[in-house]
């Protein structure tokens, strides 16, 4: 899923794009969240005594409930969320989807024996990893967000590259996402744990393209190149190059065919047939809408809707959806506090390197350079 | 090396006793002419801009332009140290390592006290803040301007300001009543201290978290008079101005009532 090893890249090579954050830093900011990503994470995540949320009926509730409350905490702190769905995978998905059709057989097989051996921690682990989201589930999340009165964006294709369009077009802040290819596909800012249920007080980390380019001194395609180099959903790697490599590779040869040229082929075989080329066209130009012709807007929540819907056919309790519908509500209409970075734009970075603080960079640095010493990637004998 | 000296203690402390619950770490800037920062409030809905000219200064001699990375709590801990009446030096070493130091003298009493501040890593952003040709500017008595805010408090959390040429409106309404505070532009104060003047091109109505206006009114203590520039939908700016050769300013966002995606 997304890009192997891309944050501990970012982390390792461009640490001030990495900006650390309470949710209500984030106040009056409209959101793009990839809805697919969420409901597979509630429907894993959101469980009582190790099996998913379910109605009268055994109907699985976990997304509903994951959905409903999530979404109230962010209107909660003044976030704005538009949900995007998947829509149809690339072809370029294949590969990988049918390795997840793999590993699903696989943790099928080891579920029915670890219920034979009656394990029933292994038979949990096994189960959540079966768990996928149903058509039906991605309907009902969307018709409880349309109650809500929350904008919905179906994606052509993939939802991560459409809310990186969004994101660039203007429309949102950023895309919240645990998978870093929404930075690939050009998403400015990137929210991680955005999500994260409130109890675990995980931190959002908020990923900032422009800082990552700029400092590991990368334009755009070099980027692209680079998280190909890494591994991506829509084709293999090179064998043998790890992210460090991948890093040093792109910085020393900036494209995946230089790459090529330089390295030698024999010890680090890429694929055949290597379709790197159609990927990078992918992440640069993907099945997506127009993010300026999208419009979104927020509308008044169905209240009675909501509690048909969650009491009467889910069986919510109806006085605790009533009492979050009314804190939706007294949030919604407190009036927005304005940013006062919405104003004023930036127009520099101040920084204030003590010498400490300078001293360990060098250190680092240093550090960096020696590695590079121990292991080039040696070049192609001519 | 940067070297500054202040003939009073209390000019800085009353400006870092203002700031400091706004604003954590702050970069200083210093250069050849000025001593300034801007500073957002941990949530980017204010902004503090504070210049400090050369001309306030007793002594003053900044080699080349350097930013100073100062916690506030910090600073407020080291001019805790210093009476009001003491002169305050600032000097900065940069083969000296990380600190800042302030000399506090007492010329009375021929004593001296060095504080050592260790200084802060600070990454942030400094934001261009556009001309802006205001449709309503108004000063009065900083004490003034206050003591209505603290008065409407009590009320709201929001404050309404709304002006036109016959005067200027702040209100504070909330579940338990309100409270309506209006100026008419005074003409016949003869004192010029007390007087409010109000300048309106346009009428304004604007909406503000009044708990952040009561914040800035602490630097009430910095100066007699306050001048607020109010446009609609832009940041309000209230400003403070320091003697002749400086000011410590504020921005802060409007609330928006009703904004063009809801419905």
């Amino acid at each position: 899923m997304g890009i192997k090893g891309l944050s501990q890249v970012i982390a390792d090579h461009a640490p001030s794009a990495i900006k650390v954050q309470e949710i209500k830093a984030f106040f009056g900011r409209k959101v793009a969240i990839d809805a697919s990503m969420c409901l597979y994470q509630f429907l894993i995540a959101i469980r009582q005594d190790g099996s998913q949320m379910q109605s009268e009926d055994g109907e699985t509730t976990s997304h509903l409930m994951g959905m409903f409350y999530r979404t109230i905490r962010m209107i909660d702190n003044g976030i704005k969320p538009v949900y995007v769905f998947d829509g149809k995978p690339p072809d370029m998905k294949s590969g990988e989807l049918e390795k997840r059709t793999e590993r699903r057989a696989e943790a099928e097989k080891a579920l029915t024996e670890a219920k034979e051996k009656g394990d029933a921690k292994e038979a949990e682990k096994f189960e959540r990893r079966l768990v996928k989201v149903t058509k039906q589930q991605n309907e009902e999340v969307k018709q409880l967000l349309g109650l809500m009165g929350i904008p919905v964006v179906e994606a052509p294709c993939e939802a991560e590259a459409q809310c990186a369009n969004l994101v660039k077009a203007g429309k949102v802040y950023g895309t919240a996402t645990e998978d870093m290819d929404a930075l690939t596909f050009g998403s400015c800012v990137l929210l991680r744990h955005l999500l994260a249920p409130e109890a675990k007080k995980i931190p959002i980390k908020e990923f900032h393209l422009a800082r990552v380019l700029e400092e590991m001194q990368l334009t755009e395609e070099q980027f692209i190149d680079l998280c190909i180099l890494l591994g991506c959903d829509y084709c293999g790697t090179i064998r043998g190059i790890g992210p460090k490599k991948a890093v040093e590779l792109i910085k020393q040869h900036k494209n995946i065919e230089t790459v090529l040229e330089n390295i030698d082929q024999t010890k680090y075989p890429p694929p055949a047939d290597w379709p790197y080329k159609r990927a990078r066209e992918l992440f640069h130009a993907p099945e997506v809408m127009r993010g300026d012709e999208v419009e979104l807007t927020w509308k008044e929540p169905d209240v009675e809707g909501i509690v048909k819907f969650m009491c009467g056919e889910k069986n919510f309790s109806e006085d605790r959806i009533r009492s979050a519908m009314a804190r939706m509500q007294k949030s919604r209409n407190a009036g927005t506090q304005g940013r006062i970075d919405s104003f004023f734009t930036v127009s520099s970075q101040v920084k204030c390197v003590t010498v400490a603080k300078r001293k360990a960079q060098e250190e680092a640095e240093k550090m960096k350079k020696g590695g590079k010493k121990s292991g080039p990637p040696k070049k192609k004998a001519k | 090396m940067f070297e500054a000296k202040l003939a009073n203690s209390g000019l800085l402390k009353k400006i870092v006793e203002s700031i400091k619950d706004l604003v954590t770490d702050a970069p200083f800037d210093c250069s050849e002419t000025a001593m300034s920062l801007q500073a957002m409030d941990s949530s980017h809905v204010a902004l503090v801009s504070l210049k400090l000219e050369v001309g306030l200064f007793d002594t003053y001699r900044c080699d080349r332009t350097i930013n100073l990375g100062l916690s506030l709590a910090n600073m407020s801990k080291a001019l805790k140290c210093a009476n009001n009446d003491d002169t305050c030096m600032l000097k900065y070493e940069e083969n000296e390592g990380d600190s800042i130091i302030f000399t506090f003298a007492d010329p009375k009493r021929d004593k001296t006290q060095d504080v050592t501040v260790k200084m802060m890593d600070i990454d942030s952003e400094h934001l261009g803040i556009p001309e802006q040709d205001y449709a309503v500017v108004c000063e009065m008595p900083a004490a003034e301007f206050q003591k209505t805010c603290k008065d409407l408090a009590t009320f709201s959390d929001s404050l309404n300001i709304t002006a036109t040429k016959a005067g200027i409106v702040f209100t504070g309404r909330g579940d338990i009543g309100s409270s309506v505070v209006t100026y008419s532009p005074s003409s016949n104060t003869d004192d010029e201290s007390e007087a409010v003047t109000l300048e309106v091109k346009e009428p304004v109505n604007v909406n503000f978290s009044i708990k952040y206006m009561n914040q800035f009114t602490k630097a009430t203590a910095l100066s007699d008079r306050v001048r607020l520039s109010l446009c609609n939908d832009v940041p309000v700016v209230v400003e403070y101005p320091i003697e002749e050769n400086g000011f410590l300013r504020f921005y802060l966002a409007p609330k928006i009532d009703d904004e063009e995606n809801m419905e």
